[in-house]
């Protein structure tokens, strides 16, 4: 046994051992992402970097071997910073989008991707939860939202953008059941000021939490301005009142005719566990609370919502003008985090927010790339905005989105460390990005060469499970990629373990394409 | 196709069917086909051990292997440092644009030549150096690729003569040495050789002729020196073959030949001796004695290059009788293997090949490492672009490396050894391979050497071009039969080296030091140098140099030294600005440090770096950002692709200096190459990328103006191309010169008036100030 030092922590391993071993077995944790148990191991990320405290030097943990008396630091400002700039270079030249383009431009970070494969597969029940997940409101912002996210859509750099707020539209039309059963109530009492988009997603998104909230609103009936400034023609009352209701019967209280001024505030700040304003403007009442704020709004932490005041919190037009219902929308889901959190004494950090890889713009020879993953038509639009989609004609628009999330969203290693190290992937952006490509193997692999770190697992995957062709390092330097010799296709390279090669990649380079 | 497989099964059973087969394999195969043909490449899998897999990852990681098919013939055009420093990138660009080729283009339409960048063909001081095929052209000036290919269509028809060398041995006059240094051969020493072989022949002259390795002068090449049997020896210098029968017979009278052809020649002989009318003579001869030679080679101790100039590389008796082989018999009969480390550890004397590590210790450690099997390499994978020592070295002196191998093996216990030399010095593997036989004839290599009981048994193994492989680990990774990786030190190769034993892995030059060690014992060895950095050091001199070439000097010397004594300070009058050691892991040390001495710490404490030894001198008209994207660009295409931060940091570290000189750089791009270079060091396993910011770190250091200068759009030194542009002054007359030569039209042909440039068409080509008579071309 070797007797050495990891942080401080005096521990003993097996002669041979490698320091990333021991240092796990000690219960740290290091990024290693070109470690495989299974195979024998060449360094290649550099991200498991640790610093020897007697030289300061630092190392690859997974490749050095621990020795007597070694004084292992795994982690310091110096250390964080060398592995925020070796993910830095590596997502410099990582060409995938995590997130998809309209997935980050929606203001309510609604997954539409996974809306639309679920459309396009007739399922549309598992449809309304991925939508009702971000958006209250959907029969209601499938006809009135400006919908920024197809100004981003991929598709719409060559051809035109999936129609993808109608197809919202269709699935908030389609369903008169809440998609999933109503929490109990776990005693937490918030009072929402103003029943408008902003207030009615705060209710809504609270009480899915557990927390019993009532909204006040000045008005007799819930709505806000959608339903006193959006024409009958575009919103019919009746859309909106059924979708109110639906949000209402989850067990939100609404107190109409109350107006809120200064004493009542006072007193909702006793008799509530938090109180949300989202009254819709800065009126003389809201100037009245005495929170900090301009002659514009209030001002609010961008994350959390948090006005100057514990326990109070913001969002919609109070905070700035907007004809974006969306965006109010969107600011009522993340400010149920917050108070959630606050209630739950937990640090109020808002909705969690990860790091998202972009590449920017989709170049027309990637466009055909993209197109191997969706339908290859023109956009639909429905015969009239009173009409909306059919259900054919939901399912052939949605077949039409590209997949351009990534299918490793939820376990990709690059992913999760960059966004633990805070990595800016624009740094070293110093020339011209790689074109992207997509390779398919008919068991149902996707190979996205750009993706790749050059970890190496999976050509020792698969050369140690005998593939015939298998994966193998061509050319070298910054110019290496991954691929199947003699340009055979994925095939031919994947004969036997492709599934297990999938798995191992640490990256969404090669996955498995039902994800 | 039939055919072709058989020539692949043959190929296969000749090098083996394991996996360590595959680079002579592949080697062989392109040499049959000129390129890689997928077909053969699936045959070899078929029949072998070596799957698909092992062959792409290794066909694709080393430069000599060409997966498409070339042109008929190869031109290569030189981007060494030296070459770079004199407009290797314009001769580029010119014969790209010559055969009309586009973007990534490297063949002709027509199929007939192929253009490829090379590292370093290793005539320095032939800057620029471009060569098609076997024949070397130097000083290539942009304007000039026609003329080159319209010569190598005449020289490619010719048909040399066959060789004749006389050699009845009766009464020899004299002896005649010619150079056969790359250098040398490169300038057309080959040619002269012919010239004198057909002139003693055709003369009948008794004359002892002689090839000798590289003297040094590289600068003055082709050489010929003449020595009569009595009287002083005569050194000639850029000879000329039509030069040669004029020297011959001026020297050594004719026999048996008609008297009027007799007093025709002994004419000719009378005006060379008065040097009256003929130009040749007064152009070319050089007196060894005379003042610039002498401190060109008088500063200089030659240890590695002992008798440079008189040895014949292969005469293995002319070897013996010049001391050689002394230190193995000695070693081998009256020293353990335990007085030979001794010795070697006394001498102080730490490897050559860069990073400086104490050779006595390094051979300790192997010694101590109980093993069956052990392993020497002389590693001869020299890749730096502006360096040519080892080639040098084991060109002209094969046995020197091969004794001071035999008494490595012997001090660590090793039997087995292989010399790694790259396959792009096919003269050096040449000459180890003749050197080798003779050897084994002589009993100083095989089994019980010299009757003292000792076997060592040595092979070949071409390197197939990779810089990395210069690393260690990365060149016994590449004899295993893989791409060129480096790994983890340790366990050092000491301990763990070849196929997992211990392996001694030292540099061609310290293996060549050592048999002197030996012969004139460690403490004369120590006496010359400096406290920590004993002995002398070989360097290529070349660049900005009035007299370029191998020098080879002790340790503690000053750079002003090497730059105003030995190279005669800057050619063309100009500024000594800075001089570049070590090539791309070294850095530059401005004129301004010019006092600083050449040992290795001396060196690093400048920023620069001993490396394998390039030394090129800059003048003022050299950018400095320029310079470390030089390097860069270098080691960036070298990286193994390996790691993260080499990978990829040197790229991005070459980005921001490309963006500098195309004038696109942003604020903060100095911080942040600044910080990029920092971890890159930090973050690199291997040498490659520890020392790949060397470069920029040094010319940051002392020349950070010019980096920021470029900032703003300015080039302060007119070289980057984007930050330029030409102008014609007032001084022009219209000779239309610059019209003529102009590729792209940019000049209108105005004769006698004043030209203009147009800047919309010019390509910045400098073709116009070449050839230009009264200097009226401005590049601002």
């Amino acid at each position: 046994m070797i007797k050495l030092k990891i942080n401080s922590q005096e521990m003993e391993v097996p002669e041979g051992t490698s320091v990333l071993k021991a240092l796990r077995s000690a219960g740290f944790d290091v990024p290693a992402l070109c470690w495989n148990d299974e195979l024998e191991h060449i360094n290649s990320c550099m991200l498991c970097l640790v610093k020897d405290n007697h030289s300061g030097r630092m190392m690859p943990s997974c490749s050095a071997t621990a020795h007597e008396g070694m004084d292992i630091i795994t982690d310091d400002e110096e250390i964080s910073e060398a592995r925020k700039t070796g993910l830095e270079l590596l997502l410099s030249e990582h060409v995938g989008d995590c997130e998809a383009p309209c997935q980050i431009g929606c203001p309510a970070h609604m997954n539409i991707p996974r809306m639309n494969r679920l459309i396009a597969a007739g399922e549309f029940a598992e449809a309304l939860k991925v939508v009702k997940k971000d958006i209250a409101l959907p029969a209601v912002l499938g006809r009135i939202c400006p919908a920024p996210c197809e100004g981003i859509c991929h598709r719409r750099t060559v051809d035109e953008a999936v129609s993808i707020c109608v197809l919202k539209r269709y699935v908030g039309d389609d369903n008169d059941l809440h998609p999933w059963p109503v929490p109990p109530l776990n005693g937490h009492k918030v009072a929402v000021v103003g029943a408008g988009p902003a207030g009615l997603a705060a209710a809504y998104y609270l009480r899915m939490g557990g927390v019993e909230p009532i909204l006040f609103d000045m008005a007799a009936e819930p709505g806000g301005m959608l339903l006193t400034s959006i024409d009958d023609e575009k919103l019919p009352k009746d859309v909106l009142r059924k979708e109110i209701q639906s949000i209402l019967n989850t067990g939100v209280i609404f107190r109409g005719n109350t107006a809120v001024d200064a004493t009542m505030l006072d007193r909702l700040k006793a008799e509530y566990n938090a109180v949300v304003i989202a009254s819709g403007n800065i009126s003389d009442i809201v100037k009245s609370y005495q929170l900090s704020g301009t002659a514009k709004g209030l001002e609010v932490n961008d994350n959390t919502f948090k006005t100057s005041e514990k326990g109070i919190f913001a969002v919609g037009n109070v905070l700035r003008s907007s004809r974006l219902a969306i965006r109010s929308l969107g600011q009522g889901k993340e400010v149920a985090w917050s108070v959630m959190q606050y209630l739950n004494g937990q640090p109020v950090v808002g909705e969690p927010r990860k790091f998202n890889s972009r590449f920017g713009k989709l170049h027309p020879v990637e466009f055909t790339e993209y197109l191997t993953e969706a339908f290859n038509g023109k956009r639909i639009f429905p015969e009239s905005h009173v009409a909306g989609f059919g259900r054919e004609q939901a399912m052939e628009e949605a077949a039409r989105c590209m997949h351009c999330d990534c299918r490793a969203i939820d376990h990709c290693s690059l992913r999760d460390w960059s966004d633990y190290y805070n990595a800016v992937q624009k740094r070293f952006q110093t020339s011209p990005r790689r074109a992207m490509t997509k390779h398919y193997q008919t068991d149902g692999i996707v190979y996205e060469p750009q993706k790749c770190i050059k970890c190496g697992i999976c050509v020792k995957l698969t050369e140690k499970y005998s593939e015939e062709f298998g994966f193998t390092f061509i050319g070298r330097g910054f110019d290496v990629v991954v691929g199947v010799p003699y340009n055979e296709d994925l095939n031919k390279g994947l004969q036997k373990v492709g599934e297990k090669v999938a798995k191992a990649c640490p990256t969404g380079a090669i996955e498995l394409k039902k994800q | 196709m039939s055919n072709d497989l058989q020539i692949i099964d043959r190929i296969v059973s000749d090098k083996g069917r394991g996996k360590m087969a595959i680079i002579p394999i592949l080697q062989e195969i392109q040499k049959e086909f000129n390129f890689l043909p997928e077909d053969a490449l699936r045959r070899v899998s078929e029949i072998s051990e070596i799957t698909p897999a092992d062959i792409m990852s290794v066909a694709s990681f080393y430069h000599q292997f060409r997966l498409r098919p070339v042109g008929e013939h190869m031109i290569k055009i030189c981007v060494g440092t030296a070459c770079h420093v004199k407009g290797a990138g314009q001769v580029y660009d010119a014969f790209k644009r010559k055969f009309k080729l586009k973007e990534e283009e490297t063949t002709d339409a027509s199929g007939k030549y192929t253009l490829e960048k090379v590292s370093c063909l290793g005539c320095c001081t032939l800057a620029p150096v471009v060569q098609i095929d076997q024949v070397t052209y130097g000083h290539v000036s942009t304007n000039q690729v026609d003329q080159i290919i319209e010569d190598f269509e005449i020289q490619k028809n010719t048909k040399t003569k066959k060789q004749y060398r006389k050699s009845d041995g009766t009464e020899i006059q004299g002896e005649i040495r010619i150079g056969l240094g790359s250098c040398c051969v490169a300038s057309g020493s080959d040619d002269i050789r012919k010239a004198v072989e057909e002139t003693v022949h055709n003369t009948g002259v008794k004359v002892k002729l002689k090839h000798v390795g590289c003297v040094g002068m590289c600068h003055q090449v082709p050489l010929v020196e003449v020595v009569p049997n009595k009287g002083e020896p005569i050194l000639y210098s850029k000879v000329k073959p039509s030069d040669v029968k004029d020297i011959v017979t001026s020297h050594f009278k004719p026999k048996g030949l008609l008297s009027r052809l007799k007093n025709q020649l002994l004419e000719t002989a009378e005006y060379i001796q008065t040097d009256a009318k003929w130009e040749g003579v007064e152009r070319y001869e050089l007196d060894m004695r005379e003042k610039p030679v002498v401190s060109f080679l008088g500063k200089q101790i030659p240890i590695a290059t002992e008798y440079r100039g008189i040895l014949n590389p292969v005469d293995i008796e002319e070897y013996r009788s010049r001391g050689g082989f002394v230190s193995i018999e000695r070693a081998l009969k009256e020293m353990t293997p335990q007085d030979v480390i001794h010795e070697i550890r006394e001498s102080g004397i730490r490897g050559r090949g860069g990073a400086g590590f104490p050779t006595g210790m390094k051979w300790e450690l192997v010694a101590r490492h109980e093993s069956e099997q052990k392993y020497v390499i002389c590693n001869g994978d020299e890749g730096d672009p502006g360096a040519f020592m080892d080639r040098m070295l084991l060109e002209s002196y094969p046995y020197r490396v091969i004794e001071g191998m035999v008494i490595g093996a012997y001090a660590v216990g090793a039997h087995r050894g292989f010399f790694y030399i790259r396959a792009e010095y096919p003269l050096a593997v040449r000459r180890i391979r003749e050197a080798i036989r003779h050897c084994e004839e002589a009993n100083l290599l095989g089994n019980n050497i010299l009757g003292t009981g000792f076997d060592f048994h040595v092979s070949i193994y071409e390197g197939a071009g990779a810089f990395v492989c210069g690393e260690e680990t990365a060149l016994i990774a590449s004899i295993e039969g893989k791409r060129g990786y480096p790994r983890i030190r340790p366990p050092f190769p000491a301990e763990k080296g070849l196929w997992g034993n211990p392996t001694l892995v030292n540099n061609t030059e310290t293996l060549a030091q050592v048999p002197y060690i030996i012969r004139e014992g460690a403490t004369k060895f120590n006496s010359i140098g400096t406290e920590h950095s004993k002995g002398t050091k070989v360097f290529a001199l070349a660049g900005k140099i009035a007299r370029g070439g191998l020098i080879e000097v002790p340790m503690g010397i000053s750079v002003a030294q090497v730059v105003y004594e030995i190279g005669g300070g800057i050619a063309n009058g100009r500024k000594f600005k800075a001089v570049q050691v070590g090539g791309p892991s070294g850095g530059c040390i401005p004129a301004s440090l010019a006092k600083t001495p050449i040992d290795f710490e001396s060196l690093t404490k400048a920023g620069a770096m001993m490396g394998s030894g390039g030394l090129v001198v800059l003048d003022d008209t050299d950018c400095m950002v320029d310079i470390a994207r030089y390097f860069l660009s270098f080691t960036q295409a070298e990286s193994c692709g390996k790691c993260t931060f080499c990978r990829i940091g040197t790229k991005r570290m070459l980005d921001i200096l490309n963006n500098l000189c195309e004038g696109k750089a942003r604020p903060g791009d100095l911080d942040e190459l600044e910080k990029l270079a920092k971890w890159t060091q930090k973050g690199s396993l291997c040498g490659l990328g520890k020392t790949a910011p060397n470069p920029v770190f040094s010319t940051l250091k002392y020349f950070r103006e010019e980096y920021e200068a470029h900032l703003n759009g300015v080039c302060p030194t007119g070289k980057c191309t984007a930050l330029i542009k030409y102008t014609v002054n007032d001084k022009c007359i219209g000779c239309t010169l610059c019209a003529q030569k102009c590729p792209v039209d940019a000049i209108p042909f105005t004769p006698l008036e004043k030209h203009i440039i147009d800047n919309e068409l010019c390509i910045k080509c400098d073709a116009c100030r070449q050839a230009c008579p009264v200097d009226a071309i401005d590049v601002r």
